[in-house]
């Protein structure tokens, strides 16, 4: 897999600011997320529940719930800028330009309807096409997602189908329209491990055959791993750490990413270690830290890092940490390669 | 193994009969379909598989949240698996059970306090005063203050809500708990502080655990033996360094092939496994891998494989383990 940081971006994301407001207050969900996707890339998106980066790509399909609201900040998706949109211009981009595909696909897909209805439509919507055409594009996308007996399977309803294969379906409808962007919040987390490994390599593969760039949110360090080029971390609403897959699993330069990756056991050891947690947990959003918001949990912190805020240091690989600043002391690890 | 294991679990099953039919035998799940198994005293024994498998079934019907269809549970020399309501009382002290999802869990309505001190009322143990000091204790062991007794549940983190399960399952003192998938609602970097402390306990108390989980990577941290349940049934149980150094069930296999490593320089097998899991309301003939098994002959379509010693204790159910034809 190439990474390809040259050239004109997929998706190119500014300054993304997106608050909930309920009685409690204003929840500061994401606050000031930049970053792009370029063609033929899979971007991984992760982080733990509450870091925003659902809401992240929620705010980017303009999808969030009613108490949601994006306050600042620009998503330019193929010339035009997602967040200035208006609706019907919108909805031509959603499901067409770009494919989605979420966690649980019984709530995604429509109870009532055939699953070969539900590709026909989406086909329709988006394409001059008849019914015939349509639905021989959709026998085709059944075939490229490998369920089993296609043309027979339009027939059936998504309860009559199991998890993964309701997740494949899923999948055909999001390619339907070619898109140039597929978005995979958690796809395949409500999954076993032995179907998870199917849809990531149906994943994998479509994705080399269709060169669509893919922006994958997830939880799973070894998902991430598995599938992606480069990585975006996410906490507290705010990108921590962004680099090439390789290079930033080798060195992590946050102490963020340095936690989260020695959280977890290896499954290549069998000596019974004792596993290394991050203590605390997430900042409440309702009432963010001003400085970097993982202070109270890094054991590296100093009195700079709960006072401001710092920026992202760095290049291809970059970390929103002060250890990062030319004058920040030296720690083996994280800005001091071990000898 | 000369001292008797705590738990001793033959040829367990657990069926349920689904649906409505008006003329012939109602369909029947088969959700746990003869099951042997030995749970060591202080021992952490692993059970994992996908689910349908069955495993929180087993576990439930254990602890007799489910009446056995047929079989035996023998637990501390006493079998347990047709106690009345009333002769369950005593058993039920000594095996508790920390569920997956601490936000279901925990009564919203009760305080930290009451949540913690409700199994030793339950028990008729103690006064309130001296169930009150029980509960500062219990709490000061999972890491928790006694500040947050006048608390309600809601008020906490999912991890935190985790640490106040735990405290309820061991304020009586069980010899056995139960942990069914403890771990898995909760974010990665908290992950740890639980099963580090899980750890502790067990230390501290002389705790046995039976520890169900989907995750391969943390059962293998955990345990130190491992079971795996496919379809209603065990099909391969070895030590925990055995099982990964050498699986013999393809089905084993399988999943630990499938594992994601977070590691993006290891090389991943294609995919390992074809199909999906039948239904437990058709069980294969057989051996019950066969339809997804890349190895399977004709004798695995006639024959049911058993659970058997294929050397040092290491259990698979499979005709070709530990033989060539499986290397």
């Amino acid at each position: 897999m190439t990474q390809s940081t040259s050239g004109t971006p997929v998706l190119s994301v500014r300054d993304l600011t997106t608050s909930f407001f309920s009685q409690r207050g204003e929840v500061q969900a994401v606050r000031g997320v930049s970053f792009d996707v370029h063609p033929g890339e899979i971007l991984g998106i992760v982080g733990e529940s509450g870091s925003g980066k659902s809401i992240t790509c929620m705010s980017v399909l303009r999808l969030l719930k009613a108490t949601g609201r994006i306050k600042a900040g620009s998503a330019n998706f193929d010339g035009q800028d997602l967040l200035a949109l208006d609706e019907a211009d919108l909805s031509d981009i959603r499901g067409n330009k770009i494919g989605m595909i979420f966690q649980d696909p019984m709530t995604s897909l429509n109870p009532t309807l055939s699953v070969g209805e539900q590709v026909i439509e989406t086909i329709l919507r988006h394409r001059k096409a008849t019914r015939a055409e349509a639905r021989a594009r959709a026998i085709e996308l059944f075939e490229l997602v490998r369920i089993p007996s296609a043309a027979d399977r339009l027939k059936s309803y998504p309860h009559e189908f199991s998890g993964g294969m309701r997740q494949r379906v899923m999948i055909a409808i999001a390619l339907a329209c070619d898109p140039r962007l597929l978005i995979a919040d958690e796809p395949t987390t409500a999954l076993d491990v032995t179907i998870q490994r199917q849809i990531l390599g149906l994943l994998r593969d479509l994705q080399a055959r269709l060169g669509m760039a893919v922006i994958l949110i997830t939880h799973d360090l070894g998902v991430i791993a598995e599938v992606t080029d480069r990585i975006v971390v996410m906490y507290g609403g705010l990108v921590m750490e962004t680099g090439p897959v390789r290079e930033l699993f080798a060195h992590p330069m946050h102490p963020y990413t340095r936690g989260l990756l020695a959280s977890v056991p290896d499954l290549r050891d069998d000596t019974h270690r004792r596993l290394t947690p991050i203590p605390g947990s997430p900042p409440d959003m309702a009432h963010p830290p001003a400085g970097c918001p993982f202070t109270a949990r890094c054991p590296h912190a100093m009195r700079q890092c709960a006072a401001e805020l710092p920026p992202i240091f760095g290049h291809s690989q970059g970390a929103r940490c002060w250890l990062h600043h030319p004058d920040a002391p030296r720690i083996a690890g994280i800005n001091e390669v071990a000898a | 193994m000369t001292e008797q294991p705590l738990v001793s679990i033959r040829d367990l099953k657990k069926h349920f009969t689904v649906g409505r039919k008006l003329f012939g035998p109602k369909p029947v799940l088969r959700a746990v379909d003869g099951v042997d198994l030995d749970i060591r005293r202080g021992e952490t024994l692993g059970l994992v598989g996908e689910s349908g498998c069955g495993k929180s079934t087993l576990a439930r019907t254990l602890i007799r949240l489910y009446e056995p269809t047929t079989g035996s549970m023998v637990f501390d020399g006493q079998d347990v698996a047709h106690l009345s309501e009333r002769d369950l009382v005593p058993f039920r002290r000594r095996v508790q059970m920390i569920f997956q999802d601490p936000y279901a869990s925990l009564n919203g309505r009760m305080t930290v306090r009451d949540l913690i001190a409700e199994p030793l009322e339950i028990a008729r143990i103690g006064t309130p005063e001296s169930r009150t000091a029980k509960v500062h204790e219990l709490l000061a062991r999972v890491g928790l203050h006694a500040d947050h007794a006048n608390r309600f549940a809601h008020e906490f983190s999912g991890g935190q809500r985790q640490r106040i399960g735990i405290a309820r399952a061991i304020a009586l003192e069980p010899d056995l708990v139960i942990c069914d998938e403890p771990i898995s609602a909760l974010d990665v970097s908290v992950q740890a502080q639980v099963v580090n402390m899980l750890e502790d306990l067990q230390d501290q108390l002389g705790l046995t655990y039976l520890f169900i989980t989907h995750d391969l990577s943390m059962v293998r941290h955990i345990s130190d033996r491992i079971g795996v349940m496919y379809l209603g049934k065990i099909v391969e149980l070895a030590s925990n360094t055995d099982l990964y150094a050498r699986p013999s069930h393809p089905y084993t296999r399988a999943l630990l092939a499938s594992i994601p490593v977070p590691d993006p320089t290891a090389t991943r097998p294609a995919d390992p496994v074809r199909g999906e899991i039948p239904s437990a309301m058709a069980v294969p003939s057989g051996c019950r891998f066969r339809t997804r098994c890349p190895m399977a002959t004709e004798l695995c379509a006639s024959s049911e494989p058993t659970l058997r010693d294929i050397g040092g204790g290491h259990l698979a159910a499979c005709h070709y383990a530990g033989t060539e034809l499986a290397a």
